[in-house]
């Protein structure tokens, strides 16, 4: 079971927080202060921390990760903070944060990003060939197969699909894919991405297949072979 | 302020002490010239007086007949001679008696006598004779006192008159100061009290009181200005905010009225939180404007290619506007000399904005052309598009948070997207101008270009036409582009021009 640790000092946040991680299937305990964080990390191993960047009590959040990082506790990290501004995402990504989320945001959104951090430690990086059922990527070629169908895509489809192939089966939202494939950092509300993914999938899907790109209610793709 | 503040003002003060600087200066001026002019004619008369006493002293066996003479000659006495004994017994003369005054031989005094009933000034000198006699030699000088005294007459009438008019003068510019720094408290006291377009008084003058002034009113009316601003924000939030906020609560009791099923709880559940994220997603957007207005964004720069970013902007909006039937185009005269410092997510998201309006707002079949340039030492890019424009009277208020043209009203968005791009724009230097006439309009953005501004022209143009020929892809791009410039020319005038 994957045990996650949230640190946040809002008791009401926090049981949010929780009550989403729980329902996502994950072990949830809470610390309210960087102490109570700190000694909860280090006597204990969990799988990830969801940490408030703020936090009462004298240690703030990036206090709490700089010192559990000097512990050579190396859970990954997501930062909770009501600071977007960039040189904050920086500070934190800087003192060993994994990722950073700006409040406020959808539940979607920290369990799809959690379970990606959880699943970057276990899948190593150094595969040349991605496949999900039928669908293969060879990522030396740049080929994309499904069954024995070659599939053109532009530059660009070609980038989405390969991150969604790094992460079949699992929830990926709007925001990872403009933050993972456009490298640009900001809050997009315009459906453009929902166009990209349905002329990709209309050419995933070609000659009637089934389709392997679902939309998740909310904001969000996941790949999966058909069944 | 009451007139008896009159002696706290500065320019009563100086006036005052103007007037006791010179009233100072004179005095000594006129001692000066009493001194000069009295200390002359004493001299005149010592002479006259001296020639008589080589006269007399030279042969003092013919005094007594000569003073007889003397005596004969001058009987009103204006010049009063006397011999008397070493007793003071008189012996002749026309002086009948010693002065009361001791007589210092060999110095000269002044005494009086009486004449007529009067007080009447005389100067002169006394001399011991060989065998102890005294003789007295003197002179009428009533001219002089009388002289001396209109003299300090005269000073004394002018010292008087100099500070009456000084007097006047200062409490006049007193009076002055005093009446402007009223007019100027009870403006502000109106300003205070909520008038924020009252302005303080100002006398159009270069004073220093003035330039003051003026720079206040200036402070005014930034501030009203932005009490403007802030109030139509305020309304406008008010607006945006409250109808989702309204729709959500009406959602919400409905539910709980008379949901029924599972399925309608689900369906409402659903609708309160697309309302709320809708809201959510306003107040970031404000509060996004606000951080990128505020300059915090500034520490995030980094060297960007500001056509590149375009490219990126184009090539993400691509699909929407093939989805839409209008045609999306990026060109460029100048790949890779577009860099600069900036905030690479922030000026995507400008753009993104510009273009996402533009295919918004294009008919199908329109079109949309985004360029990048480099000319005169200035980059930018140009967002074209041939929908309904933006009317002259509106193009400052598109740039207000929360304004929708009337007629865009039905499409979805916040209105806040030009505002961000003004407020991206002015974080990296960049102008933003809009240029529209029906149809179509223009946006710019774009800023001197300053390590290349020098000789730019000149450096550029081997390296554009080496870009040309090196790339047939760009080489059409760039044909492409002068012929879309050369029909944008004709649509929109100069402003085009200047772009191209």
């Amino acid at each position: 079971m994957t045990r996650v640790l949230v640190v946040e000092d809002d008791a009401q946040t926090a049981a949010e927080i929780a009550a989403a991680l729980g329902d996502h299937g994950f072990e949830v305990e809470c610390a309210h202060t960087g102490q109570d964080a700190l000694d909860r990390a280090v006597a204990d191993r969990y799988s990830a921390i969801v940490l408030d960047r703020m936090l009462p009590g004298g240690i703030d959040g990036l206090t709490v990760l700089s010192t559990l990082r000097g512990m050579q506790v190396d859970a990954p990290v997501l930062i909770l903070s009501a600071l977007s501004a960039v040189d904050e995402r920086v500070r934190g990504l800087r003192a060993g944060g994994d990722d950073y989320l700006t409040k406020p945001f959808e539940s979607l959104e920290l369990t799809a990003r959690i379970e990606v951090l959880l699943r970057r430690r276990s899948v190593p990086d150094r595969e040349t060939m991605l496949r999900v059922g039928d669908l293969e990527v060879d990522l030396l070629k740049r080929e994309v197969r499904r069954g024995d169908h070659t599939i053109d895509l532009l530059p660009r489809e070609y980038k989405l699909l390969e991150y969604l192939m790094r992460h079949p089966g699992q929830v990926i939202t709007r925001t990872m894919l403009f933050e993972e494939v456009w490298s640009y950092r900001y809050d997009q509300r315009t459906n453009v991405i929902d166009v990209h993914m349905g002329k990709l999938r209309r050419k995933l899907d070609e000659g009637g297949l089934p389709s392997m790109i679902h939309t998740v209610r909310g904001s969000g793709y996941i790949l999966r072979a058909p069944d | 302020m009451r007139l008896t503040d009159l002696p706290r003002t500065t320019s009563f003060r100086l006036s005052l002490l103007f007037l006791a600087l010179f009233g100072v200066a004179s005095t000594v001026f006129f001692a000066f010239l009493y001194w000069q002019a009295t200390s002359y004619l004493n001299s005149s008369v010592e002479h006259w007086i001296q020639r008589d006493s080589v006269v007399y002293l030279g042969s003092p066996g013919e005094i007594v007949q000569r003073l007889l003479t003397h005596d004969e000659r001058d009987p009103d006495s204006w010049r009063p001679f006397g011999l008397f004994d070493a007793s003071g017994r008189f012996i002749a003369g026309n002086l009948r008696a010693l002065p009361e005054r001791p007589v210092r031989f060999g110095r000269y005094f002044e005494y009086t006598l009486q004449r007529n009933g009067r007080e009447v000034p005389f100067r002169g000198a006394g001399y011991r004779l060989a065998n102890d006699d005294i003789l007295i030699l003197s002179y009428n000088v009533n001219e002089i006192s009388g002289f001396k005294r209109l003299l300090v007459d005269a000073m004394a009438w002018g010292g008087i008159m100099v500070f009456a008019v000084g007097i006047a003068g200062a409490i006049i510019t007193g009076l002055g100061a005093v009446r402007q720094i009223n007019g100027i408290t009870s403006a502000v006291e109106r300003i205070v009290t909520g008038n924020l377009s009252e302005r303080l008084p100002t006398r159009r003058g270069a004073g220093d009181l003035d330039r003051l002034v003026s720079l206040v009113n200036g402070m005014l009316d930034d501030i009203e200005r932005l009490m403007c601003e802030v109030k139509g924000v305020t309304d406008d939030i008010a607006h945006d905010l409250r109808t989702p906020l309204t729709r959500l609560l009406g959602g919400l009791e409905r539910a709980r009225r008379r949901g029924a099923s599972r399925e309608e709880y689900a369906k409402a559940v659903d609708a309160a939180i697309a309302e709320t994220k809708a809201v959510l997603g306003t107040f970031s957007a404000l509060l996004r404007i606000a951080e990128v207005e505020d300059g915090a964004r500034r520490a995030g720069f980094t060297r960007v290619d500001l056509g590149q970013i375009a490219a990126d902007v184009v090539e993400f909006h691509a699909p929407v506007a093939e989805e839409r039937g209008v045609s999306l185009s990026f060109d460029t005269d100048s790949p890779s000399l577009t860099q600069m410092s900036g905030d690479p997510s922030l000026l995507f998201e400008a753009i993104s904005n510009l273009v996402d309006n533009a295919i918004k707002f294009s008919p199908a079949g329109g079109c949309v052309a985004v360029r990048s340039f480099y000319h005169q030492g200035r980059i930018g890019v140009a967002v074209t598009d041939n929908g309904p424009g933006i009317p002259a009277s509106e193009r400052d208020a598109v740039l207000r948070r929360f304004h929708r043209l009337e007629k865009s009203r039905h499409t979805p968005g916040s209105g806040l997207g030009l505002s961000l791009v003004a407020a991206v724009a002015k974080l990296h230097g960049l102008t933003l101008t809009i240029d529209s006439s029906y149809p179509g309009s223009c946006v710019t953005l774009e800023r001197d270009q300053p390590q290349l501004g020098i000789g730019g022209p000149a450096v550029l143009a081997p390296a554009a036409a080496s870009a040309v020929t090196a790339s047939p892809a760009i080489a059409t791009a760039a044909s492409a582009s002068a012929t879309a410039a050369s029909a944008t020319a004709s649509r929109v005038g100069p402003e085009a021009h200047r772009v191209a």
